[in-house]
Order: C-alpha cells, then structure tokens, then sequence
C-alpha cells in the first residue's frame, strides 16, 4: 500500500445560502483548492463527492465546474458520515496504485429545509414512530448522566467550550462566544437537549486534494501523510443497545490506530462529531481519548480545552462550525490539514503535530449509527 | 339532516403488535440457528441469514432503557411527545410514552394500544408505553 498525502485543503465559510445550490457551493471550494494546490484539471485522476441532499450526480455537477470532467467521478451518501467515505475512497484508489491524485468535496445545503430537525429516512421503524435526531441523541444524554453520575451542566460547558473556539474561526457558522447562562436559557429541543446543545443546519462545501508521494513531490504546497483511512458500518441488531458506548466509533478508531501505528495517547487535536453536545462525551471515550465514563469529568478539568491535554474541536466542532451533513467529514481533514501545517491562524493548537478526525452517520434504527469514518494525520 | 363526523383511525405497523387481556404483545422473530430475536419479525435472520426462524411474542411489560420529551414535534406527531427506548423481553422498542415528563430509566411500564398523531384527519395509533400504575385506555374502549 503507498503512503497517501494531503496536498491542499479549502474550506468555503459555512452558514446560509439559500441562493446559492448545492453544485456552485461545491464548485466554489473545488475552484479554490485547485488554484492553492496548483494544479490543472487534467492532472486530476480521479473525484469523490460527499453528500446527503445534493441529489444525483452531485459529484459530476460539482466537478464540471472547475473542468474535471471525463475522468471517474463519483458521488457518495453515507448520511453525516458521507465526506469522511468519500476522503477513504479517494485514499484508497491512490494507496492501491490505481490513482496518484483524487480531489475530494463534501458539500450539501441543508437550509432548504427551513428550521428545525432534518428530515430522516422514510419507510425506518423508528422513523415512523416519531423519532428525530434530536430525541436519540437526547435520550443517549439522559442515560450517559444517569449512569455516569454526571451533572448535566457538563453539556453546557461542552457548548461554550466549542462556541468558544468557533469564536475564533472565520468560517464557522457562529462566530460568537456564549455563556453558561445562554446555554440553560435556550429553548428546550429534546430533553435534557437544549437549542445551544444542538449543531445548526448548515450550507457549505469543503475539498481536500490528496495525493501520492510522486505526484506531491512537484507541488509547491505543504505535504501531510494520511496515516489512517478507516470506514466502518454500524453492527445491526434489534437487542438491548448500550447506547452510551458508540461501538461503531470504538471499533473504527481501534482499526485506524492500528494502521497509523499510534494510540490515542499520542494524539495532540482532535475534530470529533459533536453534532450535539452529548456526543463529545460518548465519542471521547469510544475513540479512548479518557476512561470509560470520565469524560465528563475531563471536559470539566479543561483537559479537552484548545490548550488542555488534547485538544478537541479547535475549530468550533460542529457545534460552533455548523454541519452541512456531506462536507462535515472533509472540513474536519481541512483543519486538520492546517494544524498539522501550523497554518490554523487563531486557531492553532501549538506543536500539533498527530491528528484525528471523526465523523458517524446515522439515522436508521437497529444501529448506533450506519457508517463512521476515522482519519489520522500526521506531520511525518 | 346533521352530519356525524367519524374519526378516521390508521393503526401503524399493526403486523407487529397483538392484542391480549393483558395488553398489546409485540410479535418477534426467534432465529433456531444462532438465537437472536428480532423486531419488528422478519423472515430471515439478519445476524446468519438462515430463513429457520419461529414467530413468537414478548410479554405486554417491559422496562424504561432511556426517555425524552421532545419539545420540537411537528406533524404529524403532537407539538410535544415523550419517548422511550423499551426493554421487553430481549428486544429494545422506541415508543410513544403515556407520560407528562421524559421516564427515569428503569421505570417499570405496560404496553399498549395508544393514539401517537394526526395525519389531516386520521389518528394513527400504534403501541405506546404506560409507565405502570397510570391508567390504561382500554383500546376495545376507544376504538
């Protein structure tokens, strides 16, 4: 297998674009990764697209606009999780020999939607009973507290740490610091989820180049080793759940550590999926970032804070950034890409050097969620 | 002349659920190969694919795993709606829950038939968790 690298990364602010589409998003981020990496599209060999909602052949819509065209392309839906698969497929076509460079774009524009929960799939058992995203994630929050001895303002310090550091991003969605007094005076969603608990639907696109090492060799760009490329599904089954332990994440990240050859002890920053606060906690264990039922407890201390142990979600995570479903996965890899390169600005969590990012797609019931990337970068 | 105008009511995923003097038993699937049950009951196993399965049922009461009230309802569902995640006899269930607050988890319920939304003018019913001790609508009574 040929080491992979990312050669370029761009990210386009996330918010509101009700006038735009989910294609000139996409091509808004193709255009200006491909003008910071340097290359012309016919040195592209090959495309990804990651999206829920961007409808079908997203990925050649978006691609056609900045003249990759002819070349394999494909579009990839793997709900939240739909960017991180697209960044393993395009890895794995280079590690194979089968590519020596791919772009990839994780786009989708969820404010046509309007407000509130995002709409999940139909004809799902639980789908029909009235379930919404908001509501798992609720009642995984009530039994984590319940079985974890924990307060649950740990949720309210999970967004104001997030909000905080999204404070400091230009292309976050929320741009603003909030106190622990907003956070308990925001309107109930699920509970014990309160509004500022939840990630907001979001409009965006990021894009990622990566390359082999041949290829990079000519580029006058900062090369970063992708030192794990791991996708996995959600194990079905209809039994009792522990729905405080995402097995998906720990059965991912597990895989990845083994093929980066590192262990979560190693890991300096972290862009986990914290589409709502609750989630930090029960990915922080699973990906084995602190002990067991503790992470509560270390999001306390300040240990994930951006100078704490390990820095998680330096970027405003989701919570702060937004989560345009398909570009979450990609836009994670690109601020990874600029920790790594100590190009984060205010962002930077100073000598990061090994990073992890990880994205779960979910929504259908008999799993913990239906697909999870994890990704490890390196400065090696 | 006036004009009674009846209710219309769709029961939801009914192949699912039977009705017994106890209350409302959810059908399952046992698989005879590697032993997992299975619900909502399906004709192949989805752990070793062996179609040698027996169709069975759960008792009618169950226990709370985890509960929420959801404040963000839309239709057709109530503006607002508890549910739960039920334990019943080796299957977890997410229901509608016949409670004002979100259930502790572990509280004790019953299954039954109950009124979950409003499609236009349709009631859609499907099983619904009574945390026990509160009154059950007879479905016989309300149908």
């Amino acid at each position: 297998m040929r080491n992979v690298f990312v050669a370029g990364a761009a990210v386009a602010p996330f918010g509101k674009y009700k006038d735009s589409t989910p294609a000139e998003l996409g091509g808004t981020s193709a255009l200006e990764l491909m003008q910071s990496v340097g290359v012309s599209p016919d040195r592209v060999d090959t495309g990804f697209v990651g999206s829920v909602y961007g409808g079908s052949l997203i990925a050649q819509r978006v691609l056609q606009r900045v003249g990759i065209s002819g070349q394999p392309i494909f579009s990839v839906e793997n709900a939240c999780a739909s960017g991180g698969s697209a960044v393993n497929l395009a890895f794995q076509a280079i590690a194979s020999g089968i590519a020596d460079s791919a772009i990839v774009v994780g786009v989708d524009q969820l404010s046509t939607f309007g407000g509130g929960a995002l709409p999940l799939t139909t004809a799902d058992v639980e789908t029909a009973q009235g379930v919404i995203m908001p509501a798992t994630y609720a009642m995984r929050a009530q039994r984590y507290l319940h079985q974890a001895g924990a307060e649950p303002m740990v949720l309210d310090r999970i967004s104001v740490k997030n909000r905080g550091n999204g404070a400091h991003n230009p292309r976050a969605h929320f741009q603003k610091s909030i106190t622990l007094d907003d956070v308990a005076q925001s309107r109930r969603v699920a509970d014990p989820l309160k509004l500022l608990h939840c990630c907001p639907n979001s409009d965006g696109a990021a894009a990622l180049f990566l390359c082999s090492e041949d290829f990079g060799r000519d580029l006058a760009v900062d090369l970063v080793r992708v030192r794990a490329s791991v996708v996995r599904s959600g194990q079905f089954h209809t039994s009792y759940r522990d729905m405080t332990w995402p097995d998906i994440t720990e059965r991912t990240a597990r895989a990845a550590y083994e093929m980066a050859g590192i262990t979560a002890a190693d890991l300096d920053v972290v862009e986990l999926h914290d589409a709502f606060a609750i989630a930090e906690l029960l990915h922080a264990e699973a990906l084995g970032l602190t002990e067991r039922w503790k992470a509560h407890v270390a999001v306390t201390a300040g240990e994930f804070d951006r100078d704490g142990r390990v820095a998680v979600s330096p970027s405003g995570g989701l919570l702060s950034r937004g989560h345009p479903v398909g570009a979450s996965g990609v836009s994670q890899l690109c601020e990874m890409y600029w920790q790594i390169t100590g190009t984060a600005g205010d962002l930077q969590v100073p000598g990061a050097s090994v990073a992890l990012t990880h994205t779960t797609g979910g929504g259908i019931f008999g799993v913990d969620n239906g697909a999870c990337s994890v990704h490890v970068l390196a400065a090696d | 002349m006036t004009t009674v105008q009846q209710t219309k009511r769709k029961l939801l995923s009914e192949d699912w659920y039977r009705h017994t003097a106890s209350g409302v038993e959810l059908l399952v699937s046992d698989c005879n190969t590697c032993g997992h049950r299975w619900f909502p009951p399906r004709s192949a196993c989805s752990s070793c694919a062996s179609e040698d399965l027996t169709r069975t049922h759960t008792g009618a009461r169950g226990i709370a795993y985890a509960s929420s009230k959801v404040h963000v309802g839309g239709a057709p569902w109530p503006k607002e709606y508890v549910l739960s995640y039920i334990d019943i006899d080796g299957v977890r269930v997410l229901m509608h829950t016949n409670s004002d607050q979100a259930l502790t988890p572990d509280t004790p319920v019953t299954i039954a038939l109950g009124h979950i939304g409003t499609d236009n003018a349709t009631e859609l019913w499907s099983y619904i968790a009574h945390p026990v001790g509160k009154d059950i609508e007879s479905p016989e009574a309300t149908s």
